[in-house]
């Protein structure tokens, strides 16, 4: 086949490409599908189920057969539609859905079984024996299903996002689209203009008809030389606008390298949230088939997209052809085809007083009936009052009206209404908010209405918004009606197909007819129409219609047909749109976090942070080795750990402890000025929120810590009291958590390390006691805070500085502290020494457990109302007895681990003989054995008392003494000399 | 979704944290003898409308506002938002 | 004068600069940060003689600058003053209010563009969801950037400050300069 004449193609460039390995060439402006239709390739793929060979039906986005494997390699992409692919040179392309060669597919042994393989089987025949679902049946579905292959590589492209705002975004850039934005552009909004195709002027590009009696080309040339002088317009081309979402906001995929040899070198699509106040929609129709037997060959297509693959790109899928039709539409195709030289083989219409409207042969009131040709049409059968008759064809183009592209307008669940004039869905107003709809779409379909809709429509959507926009000078237009006739498909005995992609026939409606699926709802599940990646752009209503016949109702009254995002496929990477590895998200790194990194720490993420988990030393082969150091080092000289992760919170203002006392459950108001105190917050229900600590910096002002999980929602929470319950105490907040390094500095030598680098403060006992606080000089001069509390049992302070001398400075302390054992320890320590002094943590403090189960009911003051005091008091909490406490396995090697349920020896194991869990395990370097922290029923009276732990998933068993939580220093002596 | 700040217009939902119904506002005497009851009342019974709600957004990555926002649950139409600590001072001067 | 010695929040001893096309990418060193809050009752003061701007804005003056966060709550930045005790200076230039520093929470990246208002436009574009025609100079707000919470603040037309958690330092530097990256090589 050699090209025809004319068409939007740059001869004077060649592209070459393959198909399945094969060489060929095409021109810039080439679709791959209108390059292969130029190199006489029909048979483009294998259908799903059947793997009945495929050709193209359509022109654009709604193709349902033509999909390819594109590209190589780590590129290589499956279901790409050959129909949206644009040519570049080097093009690869496979087809698939093959086992073996695409002109010979072992799996077209399917179509032989297809009447075994009709709606519902699956559901009926994989249902038994149950145990053959697993082992052999899903394998064997899941082998044969799917479209395409994935490379199993990491994508090399990059992707990326962004947010644009407009005052008006149009979509769809064909006549009526283009009409809206230079309406509104000119009125001065802001507009943008997006449209899936490459090039500008939708449906204007396929036709013939004149503008101005000029090429439509002309015109719209014109058009976007105004647009470009226009700043408040922002056009993008190979843009879908996938989705509808709420108040305005649209999702759009701009495939920006797509096009290009490499399509990552720079970003290779983009996904954009447009924010728009209005939006005019005007994405066009898209046209329907006529179901009849074997319409599925290589060469049946939908004539509006032969008539396109004519005029836009020169190409005919074959020298003579046919058309069916049940209106005037397909006259159109015949008349352009014949004008570039095409033997038209006949005109099929349904209606008996149809007219030929050129010099072809006319079969009115005649209808196609079945078709031949294995690889691709040869002939096709031509019924007319019960006489048949074959002529030969290489391809038929099948017109059976155009259904508008309601699909955005749908997005809001607005039901599409029928138009029995025009017989079809129009989209229901006013479904989307800010949202008109216009041209096509809305079934203004002529040229002239879509002009005339498009610069209408974008008036109206201005004036919503106070802003006045005039109507252009548009250009004269053919205005022809619609004339067509309701046919909707051709009664036969033969398969014919509603829904190519997923191989949905007629026979497989009248089943789900038959079996009384037959609410839409139903019969797209039991059949899978519409399902496929094409999501039934050319099925739907059509298969709706022949429901309708089935059940002699209306079609209206038989349902209608709604869509869901995304208008069309949407790419995982691009959804993600951001980086992956490292960078996947964002990483907080505390202030020591360089020095840490030189010392060799091993880091570990702690929610955003990425904490020091351990300091291995040369020669330690196992991480335990190193904790255990760490450990052992900070009990018997000094150890320090960045604890600038908990969550710090500035609470200033008259009212700050009146707040405090509010939001925790013990009093927090009268906790004196250069003091500390443990807080226990609840929530409203009664059961522990978080802990921490408040610190009073002066009258006015105190500093709160918070975990280091929960210092986001800790802050909010505090937002909300502040704000919603108590708006009339005087109080602020801020939080200062990344503001301040701190540091812990634990261990007997504590107080002699940190005498080095105060700056003449009196750290003695007297002066500065256990749970004191202080703002002082650190290192001749630099402002720093002094918290005088414990989290490892141990004498201990944490030392605050500006975020930035963190690092120096606890460089500075390991150095002045070698003599005095100063050691980095990392989460790990720092979790065996909280374990060893029992104090609660993250496991502890889950959301199911109350004060009184951490031992510290006793703090819920009863003397003032405080966030959950009240709910924290009721039975079903107090009648609770399962208590904190230190769990010691009798056998020192026995291993003990968080999540083991605990038992009485030797009794039962289930559900009801349950008496608790251990929540927290390590190794305790200190007694020389796993220690476990739990909740055990009434624990407080058990102590000494063997019981068992048991994990029966992995069949694990040990026997622990229950004993206090403290195994360290359980009288709290050394905190306090 | 957009929510119509009162302060700052329109900005995302993505900005906001959404925590539920504004009765939240009307937390319970802690100390009066019918508070277990009112606690109960307080945290667990909702009403849940089909229709117009008046529910706590926080504008987390904003300006920290507690926003009351009164929103159609079916059709999603937002028809005002409210700084709630405004709404929480005025029922306060209407309580007094 | 302490004899620790600062790092930047990017981890190096000096500030990080880095060109993209007409973008100039540079991490501000040395900015003093404080929050300012109205308590009860308190007037609202003009500290430094800085009139505190209304939602949504930011105000220059001599050497400070102020930028609202919040109902009845400003940051002040004063540049080259991250050392001089900011939150005693601001303390005092307005009595009655709760006064927090802030210069260790934040790091500061401020853009500048040799090619006017366009590239920063696009810049924004791809980095928050903002209108950015109507984010002009004088405008400034908290908003969400790739998973992170910042400041934005258009200074002029050509000049964008984004500032975000200290913590959070490297991540924002990487996802602001992966977004220049990716206009400078699209307008290539």
């Amino acid at each position: 086949m050699t090209r025809l004449s004319g068409g939007l193609i740059d001869r004077g460039t060649t592209l070459n490409f393959t198909f399945d390995g094969r060489a060929m060439t095409g021109h810039p402006g080439d679709t791959l599908a209108s390059a292969l239709l130029a190199n006489d390739v029909r048979l483009i793929g294998r259908s799903f189920k059947y793997h009945r060979p495929r050709g193209l039906v359509a022109a654009g986005s709604e193709e349902p057969n033509a999909m390819v494997e594109l590209r190589t390699g780590a590129r290589q992409e499956p279901n790409t539609r050959a129909t949206m692919a644009e040519l570049f040179n080097g093009l690869s392309a496979r087809s698939q859905n093959r086992v073996g060669s695409l002109g010979f597919d072992l799996l077209a042994v399917n179509d032989l079984m297809s009447p075994f393989f009709a709606a519902g089987f699956y559901y009926k025949t994989f249902m038994w024996p149950k145990a053959f679902w697993e082992k052999l049946y899903e394998p064997m579905i899941r082998r044969a299903a799917g479209l395409g292959s994935l490379s199993m590589l990491p994508d090399p492209d990059s992707y990326d996002k962004g947010f644009l705002h407009c005052d008006l975004l149009v979509i769809g850039g064909g006549a009526a689209g283009l009409a809206a934005a230079l309406t509104a552009a000119r009125a001065g909004a802001q507009v943008i203009l997006a449209d899936e195709d490459f090039r500008l002027g939708g449906r204007l590009l396929a036709e013939s008809h004149a503008l101005n009696d000029a090429p439509a080309t002309d015109w719209i040339a014109q058009i976007e030389a105004e647009f470009a002088s226009l700043p408040n317009l922002r056009v993008m081309t190979r843009t879908t606008v996938f989705g509808a979402f709420d108040h305005g906001i649209y999702g759009a995929v701009e495939r920006v390298g797509d096009h290009l040899a490499t399509p990552g070198q720079n970003v290779r699509q983009t996904l954009w949230r447009i924010t728009a106040k209005r939006t005019v929609l005007a994405a066009g129709a898209t046209e329907r088939h006529i179901p009849f037997a074997n319409n599925d060959r290589p060469g049946v297509m939908l004539a509006g997209a032969m008539r396109a693959y004519a005029n836009r790109w020169a190409v005919s899928p074959a020298q003579s052809v046919a058309i069916f039709t049940n209106g005037d539409d397909g006259h159109r195709t015949a008349l352009d085809l014949a004008a570039k030289g095409v033997t038209i083989a006949g005109v099929i219409d349904t209606r008996a007083g149809a007219r030929a409207q050129g010099d072809y042969p006319l079969f009115a009131g005649a209808v196609v009936s079945d078709t031949k040709g294995r690889l691709g049409l040869k002939r096709i059968a031509v019924t007319r009052e019960g006489q048949t008759q074959w002529i030969e064809a290489g391809a038929l183009g099948v017109a059976g009206g155009w259904n508008p592209n309601v699909h955005l307008a749908s997005h809001h669940r607005g039901r599409p209404v029928w138009n029995d004039d025009l017989l079809a869905f129009l989209p229901e107003p006013g479904a989307v908010p800010g949202m008109v709809v216009a041209g096509a779409a809305n079934g203004q379909g002529s040229t002239h209405a879509a002009l005339q809709s498009g610069a209408q429509a974008a008036i109206d959507a201005l004036a919503g918004l106070g802003m006045t926009a005039h109507q252009p000078d548009l250009p004269r237009a053919e205005d022809a009606p619609v004339n067509q006739a309701a046919f909707w498909h051709v009664p036969g005995k033969g398969r014919a197909w509603v829904d190519f992609q997923n191989d949905v026939t007629v026979k497989d409606i009248k089943l789900a007819h038959q079996e009384n699926m037959r609410p839409v709802e139903h019969l797209k599940r039991w059949t899978t129409l519409g399902m496929a990646t094409d999501q039934g752009k050319t099925a739907n209503v059509t298969a709706l219609a022949v429901m309708a016949e089935l059940s002699g109702q209306s079609i209206p009254a038989t349902g209608t047909t709604i869509f869901r995002p995304p208008y069309t496929g949407v790419s995982l990477s691009v959804l993600g749109a951001g980086d992956t590895g490292t960078h996947f998200r964002p990483r907080r790194l505390t202030p020591t976090h360089t020095w840490a990194a030189d010392q060799g720490a091993v880091f570990v993420e702690v929610g955003q942070w990425m904490r020091a988990q351990y300091f291995p030393r040369a020669g330690e082969t196992h991480w335990r080795e190193t904790v255990d150091r760490e450990v052992l080092a900070t009990r018997a000289g000094v150890g320090l750990c960045d604890v600038t992760t908990l969550g710090k919170v500035d609470v200033q203002g008259a009212d700050a402890g009146e707040f405090l006392n509010r939001i925790y459950a013990n009093a927090m108001g009268s906790l004196k000025v250069g003091m500390v105190r443990y807080g226990l917050m609840l929530r409203e229900d009664g059961h522990a929120y978080d802990d921490g600590t408040c610190a009073r910096l002066a009258e006015d002002h105190y500093v709160v810590t918070t975990t280091t999980a929960q210092a986001g929602p800790v802050y909010r929470h505090m937002e909300f009291a502040r704000q919603c319950l108590w708006p009339d105490l005087d109080v602020q907040l801020i939080s200062t958590t990344d503001a301040w390094a701190q540091i812990s500095v634990a261990g007997p030598n504590a107080r002699k390390l940190l005498e080095r680098v105060v700056d003449g403060f009196d750290l003695s006992n007297a002066a500065f006691p256990f749970m004191a606080c202080a703002e002082l000089s650190v290192c001749k001069g630099l402002r720093a805070r002094l918290f005088r509390i414990s989290f490892s049992g141990e004498l201990a302070y944490e030392i605050a500085v500006p975020a930035r001398y963190g690092n120096a400075l606890m460089a500075r302390m390991i150095a002045l502290g070698a003599d005095l054992g100063a050691t980095p320890y990392g989460t790990e320590a720092l979790g065996v020494l909280r374990i060893e002094k029992g104090h609660a943590a993250g496991n502890e403090l889950n959301g199911q457990t109350t004060a009184q189960m951490l031992g510290m009911g006793r703090m819920v003051s009863t003397k003032k109302d405080s966030i959950g005091a009240v709910m924290s008091r009721r039975e079903g909490l107090t009648a609770e007895t399962r208590v904190l406490v230190g769990l010691q396995p009798v056998d020192a090697s026995a291993r003990v681990a968080p999540g083991m349920h605990l038992f009485t020896e030797g009794g039962a194991q289930n559900t009801d003989t349950d008496q608790g869990w251990i929540t927290s395990a390590c190794y305790s370097p200190h007694l020389g054995s796993m220690i476990g922290l739990g909740f055990l029923a009434n624990g407080a009276d058990r102590m000494g008392e063997v019981i068992t732990a048991a994990n029966p998933l992995e069949g694990q068993s040990a026997a622990l003494r229950v004993v206090s939580p403290h195994f360290v220093d359980p009288e709290g002596g050394r905190l306090r000399d | 979704m957009l929510i119509p700040h009162p302060l700052l217009g329109p900005r995302d939902a993505q900005e906001f944290t959404y925590l539920g119904d504004a009765s939240l506002l009307n937390r319970p005497d802690g100390l009066a003898d019918t508070a277990p009851e009112a606690f109960n009342d307080y945290v667990y019974l909702r009403d849940n409308p089909a229709g117009l709600h008046r529910e706590l957004w926080f504008h987390e990555q904003g300006d920290r506002s507690w926003l009351i926002v009164t929103r159609n649950t079916v059709t999603h139409e937002i028809l005002g938002a409210e700084l709630a600590r405004d709404v929480a001072l005025a029922a306060m001067g209407g309580a007094q | 004068m302490t004899d620790l010695t600062p790092i930047m929040a990017l981890g190096g001893q000096s500030a990080r600069t880095q060109i993209l096309g007409a973008l100039t990418l540079s991490e501000t060193p040395d900015l003093a940060l404080a929050s300012l809050a109205l308590r009860r009752g308190t007037v609202q003061p003009v500290p430094m003689g800085l009139p505190l701007p209304g939602p949504g804005g930011w105000t220059a003056g001599q050497g400070v600058s102020a930028f609202w966060t919040g109902p009845g709550q400003w940051m002040i930045e004063a540049v080259g003053r991250a050392d001089t005790g900011i939150e005693q200076a601001l303390k005092h230039a307005a009595p009655g209010c709760s006064v927090t520093d802030q210069t260790d929470g934040f790091a500061a990246i401020e853009i500048t563009s040799s090619a006017g208002g366009a590239p920063i436009r696009a810049l924004l574009e791809k980095l928050v969801n903002l209108d950015a025609a109507g984010f002009g100079p004088g405008s400034a707000t908290r908003t969400g950037l790739e998973h992170m919470t910042v400041f934005v603040i258009r200074r002029s037309e050509d000049r964008l400050a984004v500032i975000g958690m200290r913590s959070l330092a490297g991540s924002l530097w990487h996802a602001v300069e992966r977004a220049a990256r990716h206009l400078q090589e699209g307008t290539q």
